[in-house]
């Protein structure tokens, strides 16, 4: 295998700790500090995967998140993460990566038989092929599979991540020169700080050019002293390994931090997050984001071994790693000349194809010196190869037009590398609504240097277009400056050598695809995206078929489509779509910048939102009682309820059974904790209540409790409950256990902003109060043996009546209310004691057998009783007349009720409404489903008229057979004795394509008189 | 029959066995302030009666200014609202409270609502203590003042947080105190999270008062 390593001092591999990593089942070695891509590359291995479309061999063309092509698995089952990049996966010993591409093998791959079918998968190819629908679910099949890459787990995720909410001064996003810099006096100037950059050390493009000088000073050491000093101080967080992914409106910038992935498996800290997920508010923001450079589009610029001249840069200074070792460049500009010379001088052939006729004469010098055979004028029209690059093409371009004006040599070789000009990394500086500008002189869509400062927005470095080291440094240094006055501070800062040895640039050749003298599609193709295999050719056939907008172009070609959202593709996309249009590029404009700008995990949005902490579980204080008696509970609102006690040998029906049984013939006992509770007081409170509720609470006596309805401005029921009056100016509200928060919110609502001239005051109470009830013709005997202070007698202690008193040693409130049409008691003590209450209760109730019931049995109980339940049984279309509740209405209060004007309306008080009725089956054992629909005719020939639904349905053990409720239009009148008589009570409940006959009939199942209550 | 025992929120941690003292092992350490009284007072600040009353009857002066909570002989008084406030004070004084203000708060219009079965506080100190409210919650904690208490999110529910004994005091409702311990301990894991032993004072529990 040959080594492809150059180990000179600067780079940022540590030579000294050798690593080893498997890629497709093959160990190689690599080095502490390298990442995927580089050691891969300085292994010789070259073709990481086939293309999407075509299944042409694909190599690694970039450095960063640019990457297109090398889309890697890594690691296995649960801690697989598919489709990272090679050039962002950092090195660890046992690295463990597969490619995600090539079906069924690397070397033999189906979809590179289609390669020369291409010229039959034009852009627009799957919309225009698969075109029947009824056959897409078979063509989906194969193309998904031919056209996939990584797999994502399909074990839990075993990892943690977490959020972290961070307030500062000042963010500055990218430690590149500029960044630094700017961190370094905003620090110096005391502000609080944090300072992010996506790689692994700071640094940015000075790590790829370590031998540039500043200030006299080596681009190392200059770095070096900067971090150093930033480190000591303490306003100032430097954040490695943290990609700003978003930038959101107030200056929210959303951040990920790798915490894990570049560690090996072993050494994973369990106790610590994979990855962190900073949300960052700042008063203000540096984008120091940088450019990313853009390849130019010539034939056959995707083989393996055709990278970006930046890329074969960054592999040789920073990772010690020469790509190849005959090289052949091209350039519109100047950026690729130091690169140029580094490769020479490390031993390394170089040929330059400048496509300009006169380079910067400066760098030509300097490029002759180190050795580079420099070619103005030339272009490289294609490059040849299959798995591997052997030969570029040169042509002879014409001096201002772009097109051919000879045939050039061929140059054989083993590493292309092109340069495009650079493209601001204008990602986050566009999320919240920037645009980015076109600067021709620069050829590169640009962020302002002010940014968007009235928001608190600044940038600088090359995501401005200043391109240059010094210039940069002394833009960072005006920004600075401009960030301090904005915050009312200035800069402390000594005058600083900032001179670079850069020579100065001359302007870049407006070039984006290099002509090969062919129409555009007739020559080899050229890529523009290598992710989705999108060519030249593709964008001027979008464009002859008449698309006009760069958005209609991105989405019928999916130029920019891939997990690398199109950092090279994008300039190179829109150029050429200007070109076809015969447009300039402003006027076609970009595509728009979305977040989040490089892929992000489900986990790391997720963060502690998972698991035991993914929704707040509320718990009553008896949650442990029911769970020693193997409870099963269930969710309603954030509550946790048992739903009903298992014993042994038990199913869920003979459970409720059992539960509703013991009610109604002996006791039972259901946790009511979680019902809401409003304590009010004032002097005013009869007359807020009479405004809140639909019915009377002028005349409620203290000791005594009343059901009410409450409305919402529309008429509809929108909660019910008990509530109880302590004294003339103190009243105890119940509501829902899901309406608590929404009734107080509309309590506090009505007071504040329409009524605060009552003397009231309301607050939740509902967290304070243990509830027990217990239920069934036994409860009398269990309260009396628990509480000596208060008389039990009928006479003395009457259904709705509430006394204040002593359970079981512990001061309490017993409410003689019932959810169920029993005797029944509840027991209010303060949650502190509601287990010591709960379990004397059951001791207390033992010799009677008393059961602990949950909310099946409570849904039973209540619907053989015809009790509604808010929300199940009504809709938010349901009036108290459309419940047969007339009784719970007093239309004669002095003052008006919420809702009482709307049940006047002529919708409100139409005939034919839908109205709460109670349904028997014909056949008892049939158990109605729940959202049945009622119709008037077994007929199911269309159309069907509705009449209603089922809105509860359960079998009755005290009735031995199935009772269910429904809403059903003109239910009154089909139940009462005239509608009997005219058969409009009998009617058909349809669901799951069976239909049964249903009788309507009173909701009321159970004790219609209601001696049981009374009793 | 049993003696009534009072169980706090946090009963199931069972903390109390787990405490010991603060050391430097551990970045985050937390503990239950189980069993106090809680009081919610509501009434109108602008009403010296009012005010007077309340503050003659705590010892405390009642907190008018925004997010700001006032102590006195035990007894904390902390601003919820603009005519809001919880009074929390040892078990053994609830009774007496809340008496005194049920009888001289007779006729000034107010509220009165003896909440100590609803509530309980969670200390929260070391190093890291601050970094957990941070994983927890979008309020800039380090912002927060000595005498300031703020209500805000934690995690998908709420809090009050002051500042106390170099560290901080949250304040929860019974039904939440679950999720919001679960979710402390999760975000304290990564600095390690000692069970804190309280001082001995003023955390009895509160007997039978109502």
């Amino acid at each position: 295998m040959t080594d492809f390593r150059i180990r000179h001092p600067n780079a940022r591999v540590d030579f000294r700790r050798p690593l080893s990593f498997s890629f497709d089942g093959q160990v190689y070695p690599g080095y502490a500090g390298d990442t995927l891509a580089s050691a891969l590359l300085g292994n010789g291995v070259r073709m990481l995967g086939r293309s999407f479309k075509y299944g042409r061999p694909r190599g690694i063309v970039g450095a960063g998140p640019e990457e297109p092509n090398a889309l890697v698995q890594i690691e296995a089952g649960p801690l697989t993460i598919p489709n990272l990049k090679a050039t962002q996966v950092e090195l660890y010993e046992g690295l463990i990566a597969r490619r995600t591409s090539g079906w069924p093998t690397l070397a033999f791959d189906l979809k590179s038989f289609c390669g020369p079918l291409s010229r039959f998968m034009p852009a627009g190819f799957y919309y225009k092929t698969f075109q029947n629908q009824k056959l897409w679910p078979y063509f989906e099949t194969i193309i998904r599979q031919a056209a996939g890459y990584g797999s994502a787990p399909e074990e839990a995720d075993p990892e943690t991540y977490d959020h972290r909410h961070r307030h500062v001064q000042v963010v500055i996003v990218g430690g590149g020169a500029c960044g630094l810099f700017a961190a370094l006096d905003l620090g110096r100037s005391g502000l609080n700080v944090v300072l992010l950059d996506e790689q692994n050390e700071m640094g940015g493009w000075l790590l790829s050019s370590p031998h540039t000088s500043i200030g006299g000073e080596s681009a190392e050491a200059w770095l070096r002293a900067i971090l150093a000093e930033l480190q000591s101080l303490p306003n100032v967080a430097v954040l490695t390994r943290t990609s700003a992914f978003a930038l959101h409106d107030m200056n929210l910038l959303l951040a990920v931090e790798q915490l894990q992935d570049h560690r090996p498996l072993a050494e994973r800290s369990e106790s610590k997050p994979r990855q962190r997920l900073h949300r960052i508010r700042a008063d203000r923001i540096i984008l120091a984001t940088g450019a990313i450079e853009r390849p130019l589009v010539f034939g056959n610029n995707d083989l393996p071994g055709v990278l970006t001249a930046s890329a074969l840069t960054t592999y040789l200074n920073r990772y010690g790693v020469a790509v190849g070792k005959r090289v052949v460049l091209q350039t519109s500009n100047d950026h690729v000349y130091q690169g140029a010379c580094d490769l020479a001088r490390m031993g390394c052939s170089v040929v330059l194809a400048d496509t300009r006729s006169r380079p910067n004469t400066v760098w030509e010098q300097r490029a002759h010196s180190a050795g580079v055979d420099v070619r103005p004028g030339y272009g490289i029209a294609a490059a040849h190869g299959g798995r591997t690059t052997h030969a570029a093409r040169l042509a002879k371009l014409d001096g201002e037009q772009n097109t051919v004006l000879a045939p050039g040599p061929l140059i054989e070789c083993d590493v292309v590398g092109s340069s495009g000009g650079l493209s601001p990394t204008v990602h986050l500086y566009c999320h919240d609504g920037g645009r980015p500008l076109w600067d021709e002189s620069r050829l590169a869509f640009v962020a302002p240097e002010m940014g968007r400062a009235e928001a608190g927005i600044f940038c600088t470095g090359a995501v401005t277009g200043t391109f240059g080291l010094q210039a940069g440094l002394e833009q960072a240094q005006r920004v600075t400056d401009a960030v301090l006055a904005s915050l009312q501070k200035s800069a402390t800062r000594k005058a600083r050598n900032l001179e670079t040895d850069e020579p100065d640039s001359i302007p870049a050749r407006r070039i984006f695809r290099v002509p090969d003298g062919k129409p555009e599609g007739h020559g080899k193709k050229a890529f523009v995206d290598f992710q989705n295999d999108v060519t030249a050719a593709d964008i001027h056939l979008a464009v002859r078929e008449n698309y006009r907008s760069i958005e209609h172009i991105k989405r019928y070609t999916a130029l920019g489509f891939g997990t690398d959202q199109g950092k090279l593709s994008n300039v190179n996309g829109f150029a050429i779509a200007a070109d076809a249009m015969g447009k300039s590029i402003p006027e076609v404009g970009t595509t728009t910048y979305r977040p989040a700008y490089s892929p992000v995990t489900f986990g790391t949005l997720a963060g502690a939102h998972e698991g035991d902490t993914f929704e707040p579980r509320r718990y009553t204080a008896m949650h442990a009682a029911h769970v020693k008696r193997d409870a099963v509970f269930e969710n309603v609102g954030q509550w946790l309820r048992p739903q009903y006690f298992l014993r042994p040998g038990e199913d869920r029906d003979a459970a409720v059974r059992r539960e509703c049984l013991a009610a109604r013939r002996t006791v039972g006992i259901m946790d009511a904790s979680t019902l809401g509770k409003i304590d009010i007081q004032g002097k005013d409170v009869r007359e807020f209540l009479n405004r809140i509720y639909a019915n009377a609470w002028t005349q409620l006596a203290p000791g005594k409790c009343r059901y009410g309805l409450m409305l919402d401005e529309n008429g509809m029921v929108m909660d019910d409950g008990v509530t109880a009056c302590i004294s003339d100016r103190h009243f105890l509200m119940t509501t829902t256990t899901g309406g608590a928060a929404r009734v107080l919110t509309w309590l506090e609502n009505w007071h504040q902003t329409e009524w605060p001239d009552l003397d009231v005051y309301m607050t939740s109470v509902t967290d304070h109060w243990a509830t027990a009830a217990v239920v069934g013709p036994k409860s009398r005997e269990v309260l009396a043996k628990v509480c000596s202070d208060i008389d039990f007698a009928p006479s003395a202690f009457k259904f709705m009546d509430w006394r204040e008193g002593t359970v079981a040693d512990v001061p309490a409130r017993v409410f003689r209310i019932s959810f169920s049409g029993e005797l029944a008691f509840e027991i209010n003590v303060d949650a502190s004691y509601g287990p010591h209450v709960w379990e004397a209760l059951l001791e207390a109730g033992a010799e009677f057998g008393i059961m602990p019931y949950g909310t099946d049995a409570m849904h039973v109980l209540r619907a053989e009783k015809g009790f509604i339940i808010v929300g199940q049984d009504t809709d938010g279309s349901m009036t108290p007349f459309d419940l047969d509740m007339a009784w719970a209405v007093a239309m004669k209060k002095p003052f008006s009720f919420i809702g009482k004007r709307s049940l006047a309306r002529s919708d409100t008080s139409a005939p034919n409404r839908k109205q709460l009725v109670g349904l028997l089956t014909e056949d008892p054992t049939v158990v109605l489903a729940e959202g049945a629909q009622i119709i008037e005719q077994s007929d199911l020939e269309p159309p069907v008229p509705m009449l209603g639904h089922v809105t509860s349905s359960y079998f009755s053990p005290e009735l031995n057979r199935s009772i269910a409720m429904a809403v059903v239009r003109d239910g009154i009148q089909r139940r009462s004795e005239e509608g009997r008589k005219l058969g409009r009570d009998a009617v058909f409940a349809y669901a799951d394509g069976k239909t049964h006959k249903v009788k309507v009939v009173s909701p009321v199942f159970v004790d219609p008189e209601g001696a049981r209550q009374n009793a | 029959m049993r003696e009534p025992i009072p169980q706090s929120p946090l009963h199931a941690f069972g903390l109390a066995s787990q405490a010991r003292a603060v050391d430097e092992g551990c970045g985050v350490w937390a503990n239950e302030i189980a069993l106090l009284g809680y009081i919610s007072l509501r009434g109108n600040s602008a009403d010296p009666a009012f005010v007077n009353k309340v503050t003659s009857v705590t010892g405390v002066p009642l907190p008018v200014e925004p997010c700001s909570f006032a102590t006195s002989g035990g007894i904390k008084v902390l601003w919820l609202s603009p005519d809001e406030w919880i009074i929390v004070c040892g078990g053994h004084r609830l009774s007496d409270i809340l008496g005194g203000l049920r009888s001289g708060l007779e006729g000034i219009r107010s509220q009165i609502a003896d909440n100590s079965g609803g509530y309980t506080q969670v200390l929260l100190k070391g190093r890291n203590a601050l970094d957990v409210l941070q994983h927890a919650s979008v309020y800039d904690f380090a912002s927060l003042a000595p005498g300031r208490v703020v209500g805000t999110t934690f995690g998908k529910s709420s809090v009050y947080a002051h500042r106390m004994d170099e560290g901080f005091c949250l304040l929860v409702r019974r039904s939440f105190a679950d999720y919001i311990w679960r979710y402390l301990a999760r975000a304290a894991a990564p600095y390690g999270l000692g069970i804190a032993a309280l001082e001995a004072t003023g955390h009895a529990g509160h007997g039978v008062a109502a």
